[in-house]
């Protein structure tokens, strides 16, 4: 289109009117962005949580400003152009095609923008990924539905995450079975925690509290329940002064020595006598331990593991989902040892919690199921 | 024949085909794009009732925090086939099967698309697909969203090899879609429609083939691994034996990533047509509209791992796809900021369409900046995984792409039956749509940022409140479809009769009669200018036997 068959256009005394109430209005909401008290809804607990508000700012800012721009000029288009009643239907807009400088202008400033941008998450980012030396190394393991930990020198996986204020953490983060994510707002972080591969970032804690974890990547059925909102494993991590850290430390590392003892040793199937068992108790265990993963129902009613109505009766399924016969002793003995294969797995009976005596009461309990 | 085909007046042979009768031949098994066009709209539109209706379950249920209506399992079969259905069933084949072949052959003067039987083997590959879709609900419908990562989709039930299936075959619909709308847009212009005179929906659709034609294949190719794993147990996926979970990712998003783009040029092509039209001006800036779609579909094969930030990308790698990320800003804002200018000055004719085409802009405008947001990888850290994902992505598929395709059926409905849309119930129409979209997606910003994760079937009660304003209002916008589809159909028979060019404007599907003829041309037509010169006669010559009511010539014999 060549550009000098353009008439040449004059903007009206209206139009830079408008223009001057819309930059008022971006720049109260760029002062608002500044002002904003984000840290009254969610509060910075770390280090790097302070930054990315920072960045958060910056972008909503400037995010805002350019929004108001574009709708404002889209409004005021739109009225001030309508046809009117009396325009006749045959009448055409101003022929205009091209502008170079303008559109070598708005060219320009958003590149400078993104530029300004990349620069600034870059800076962050190096900061997240780039661990300092001398940091606390923590573990964290996402498991269907439940977070568990590992710290140095302490035996085992542990329930609860408790970090010192003002010492360097480096988190690293793997699961033992799907995807989940590990999320803590009030650190403005996440990471996912994929089988197979530890994923790291590094920040400082700078606000002692009980913080809430969040799992954002979707696995499973209780999802939405791994947090600590409604799980019944609440996630949380507590940043304590270094003196409380430091006391929690020791003990856990005490109770540690004992409870991997007790995980290392476990319980021959041919020892468990399962003669005796409550099975009222297994009802009430069952819907604890079981029922988020197993149906009270026929084998196909699946939610991860089959349904269960029929495991030691059904002539359909005689076999177990290790090949073994479905017998009293066998499901007792997947009960203790957990399974793992292709088609899915189940959590041992340390890690479900479970006591010889509930294995018991346990298998009482589905044997009543026809 | 071929060298008595190109002659002065007109263009190619008159060479017409003669239009079959009977039923099945003429609607059902028809080879004629314009029929087709409208067999992908009508079927996408009935898995828009299905996809919409499973929307209001996922509405209803987040009323209440600790979910009132369905199970988990439930709950996570019906997002997950709702995502599934918006993308692959409704917004693709609307804006590429749908629009794209009953618009675009026309508007370069071609009789037809490349290869007709071809485009109709694409369609009959689409119903199948869909009913594969919805046939997963009776064996365990895939759990796992619409991204279905492993190794959580190989816990999923049977339903979700099916799954797997039916996407596979969608996927092979569209693939030979692109190729088809490739082959036609480079071989098939009429005389004198060089590109820089190609009207840009065409540009729209010139740019999604080749997304079509190479992201879907990445598609294929991972859709076709996770089936083997899951039926076969090879192990593509699971890290114990040697595979990666991440490995699905980036095919998955390698094309998905690109699919973002089949899901908006087209719209963007749309909206390109609308608003010079209704504003009785050139579209601002045409070049740069037509290049900036070409920037973004290459950079768009470039970006596919923003996605992925917080799944374990080598840091190296995150930087540049950070910094691409954030490039693909710049073409999109020179077309916002292009279709804002070519309102000014302009007369502006405040149809349904251009109702629709304007908040467009508004809409999608929110949802290119929240895009640029997660671009920057410290703030997608916090973002990534939560509900302000969810605000965003309904920001540019709802705010952009279905905006874009209802201004563009109130625009060419008249092509399709001709018959215009009752313009009333239309505005009402677009403000209960645009208050209900705004109403149900603004408020989701705010809740990603504090902390409600996407795809939970139940939540934190403290936000319940702003979950229930979101649910209220997605009633609204319901509503508002609802009045679409009502008036679609009422205006089949009812609508006011629309005449050939019922809103003055000037590419060449408005130069011939509504409904358009089956040979689309009489004669094809040759052409001096691009299309937007309001003030200028029309730059077309061989047009003038198009409206005279006189028979098309006589069928070359064979």
């Amino acid at each position: 289109m060549p550009e000098n068959r353009d008439p040449v256009v004059h903007l009206d005394r209206q139009f830079w009117i408008v223009t001057a109430v819309l930059a008022v209005l971006a720049l109260i909401s760029i002062l608002w962005w500044v002002w904003a008290p984000i840290t009254s809804i969610m509060p910075e607990a770390v280090d790097k949580a302070q930054q990315i508000d920072a960045l958060f700012r910056f972008l909503a800012a400037s995010g805002t400003a350019l929004f108001i721009f574009v709708c404002g000029y889209i409004v005021y288009f739109s009225l001030a152009f309508r046809r009117h009643a009396g325009t006749p239907d045959d009448a055409v807009g101003i022929q205009i095609h091209d502008n170079n400088k303008l559109e070598t202008w708005w060219t320009i400033v958003p590149t400078v923008f993104v530029v300004i941008m990349a620069i600034f998450s870059l800076r962050i980012w190096y900061g997240i990924e780039v661990a300092p030396n001398n940091t606390l190394v923590v573990e964290a393991i996402g498991h269907q539905w439940y977070y568990t930990f590992r710290y140095p020198n302490v035996n085992g996986e542990i329930s609860e995450m408790h970090l010192p204020l003002g010492q360097p953490v480096t988190l690293h983060v793997t699961s033992s079975d799907v995807i989940h994510s590990f999320w803590i707002p009030a650190m403005r972080l996440k990471a996912d925690m994929v089988p197979g591969l530890i994923n790291t970032f590094e920040f400082t804690p700078t606000r002692p509290g009980k913080y809430e974890i969040i799992c954002t990547e979707f696995c499973g059925t209780l999802h939405g329940e791994m947090h600590s909102g409604t799980t019944q494993n609440p996630a949380y991590v507590y940043i304590d002064q270094p003196a409380t850290y430091a006391a929690w430390y020791a003990r856990t590392e005490r109770q540690q020595i004992h409870a991997s003892n007790a995980i290392a040793a476990p319980v021959s199937p041919n020892q468990l006598k399962l003669n005796g068992g409550d099975p009222k108790a297994g009802a009430k265990l069952f819907a604890a331990k079981c029922s988020a993963c197993h149906a009270i129902g026929p084998f196909d009613q699946r939610i991860v593991g089959p349904g269960l109505r029929g495991v030691l009766n059904d002539p359909a399924h005689p076999q177990l989902v290790d090949g073994d016969k479905a017998t009293p002793e066998n499901v007792a003995k997947i009960l203790e040892n957990g399974f793992k294969g292709s088609i899915g797995q189940m959590p041992n009976q340390a890690a479900n919690g479970l006591s010889n005596k509930d294995i018991v009461n346990l298998v009482a309990y589905l044997k009543t199921l026809k | 024949m071929a060298a008595a085909a190109i002659h002065a007046g007109g263009g190619l042979a008159d060479h017409i085909h003669p239009e079959p009768q009977g039923f099945v031949r003429k609607y059902v098994f028809s080879i004629d794009h314009k029929i087709i066009g409208i067999q992908y709209m009508i079927t996408a539109f009935l898995f828009m009732i299905l996809g919409g209706m499973l929307a209001e379950l996922i509405r209803v249920q987040l009323m209440k925090a600790s979910g009132g209506l369905m199970t988990p399992e439930t709950y996570n079969e019906v997002y997950s086939v709702h995502g599934s259905t918006m993308v692959w069933l409704v917004i693709i084949p609307l804006l590429t099967g749908g629009f794209g072949n009953l618009i675009f052959p026309v508007q370069i003067g071609a009789r037809d698309v490349a290869f007709p039987w071809l485009n109709m083997l694409s369609f009959w590959l689409f119903p199948p697909a869909g009913l594969m879709l919805y046939a997963s609900f009776l064996m365990g419908a895939p759990t796992a969203g619409w991204t279905e990562y492993p190794p959580m989709s190989l816990q999923g039930g049977a339903g979700t090899s099916m799954w797997a299936a039916a996407i596979f075959l969608i996927g092979v619909s569209s693939t030979m879609t692109g190729i088809n709308f490739l082959v036609t847009i480079l071989k098939m212009r009429a005389p004198g429609m060089t590109f820089t005179r190609m009207p840009l929906f065409v540009w729209g659709q010139f740019v999604t083939a080749p997304l079509l034609m190479i992201a879907t294949t990445a598609l294929g190719a991972a859709l076709a691994a996770l089936f083997v794993q899951r039926q076969f147990g090879v192990a593509f996926f699971d890290p114990t034996r040697g595979g990666s979970p991440l490995l699905w990712q980036h095919m998955f998003w390698f094309y998905s990533h690109p699919a973002v783009y089949i899901m908006i040029l087209p719209a963007f092509g749309m909206i390109s047509e609308i608003l010079p039209t209704f504003s009785r001006k050139p579209i601002f800036g045409y070049k740069m509209i037509a290049f900036s779609s070409c920037a973004i579909a290459i950079l768009g094969f470039m970006v596919w791992a923003h996605h992925m930030f917080t799944s374990g990308l080598a840091p190296a790698l995150q930087l540049p796809f950070m910094v691409l990320t954030m490039l693909i800003a710049i073409p999109t804002g020179v077309k916002i900021f292009s279709w804002v200018t070519t309102l000014w000055g302009g007369v502006i004719h405040m149809t349904t369409s251009m109702m629709f085409a304007i908040g467009f802009l508004a809409t999608f405008t929110l949802g290119g900046i929240t895009g640029v947001f997660l671009a920057a990888v410290p703030f997608d850290l916090h973002a990534h995984g939560t509900y302000f994902i969810v605000a965003h992505l309904h920001y540019v598929l709802v705010g952009g792409s279905l905006m874009g395709i209802l201004a563009g059926l109130f625009y060419w409905y008249p092509k399709m039956s001709g018959r215009l849309m009752n313009e009333t119930l239309g505005k009402w129409a677009f403000w209960l749509f645009f208050i209900g979209f705004n109403g149900t997606f603004l408020p989701m910003h705010w809740l990603g940022m504090w902390g409600q994760p996407r795809r939970v079937a139940m939540y934190d009660p403290q936000f319940q409140a702003w979950n229930q304003v979101a649910s209220y209002f997605s009633f609204v916008m319901t509503a508002a479809l609802i009045l679409v589809l009502v008036n679609a159909l009422w205006s089949m028979r009812n609508g006011k009769r629309s005449g050939p060019n019922p809103w003055n404007a000037r590419t060449l599907e408005w130069q011939i009669p509504s409904p358009m003829p089956y040979y689309n041309f009489k004669h094809v037509p040759s052409v001096f200018a691009a299309p937007y010169d309001f003030a200028e006669p029309l730059p077309y010559r061989g047009l003038e036997e198009e409206l005279d009511g006189a028979p098309p010539p006589v069928p070359a014999a064979h």
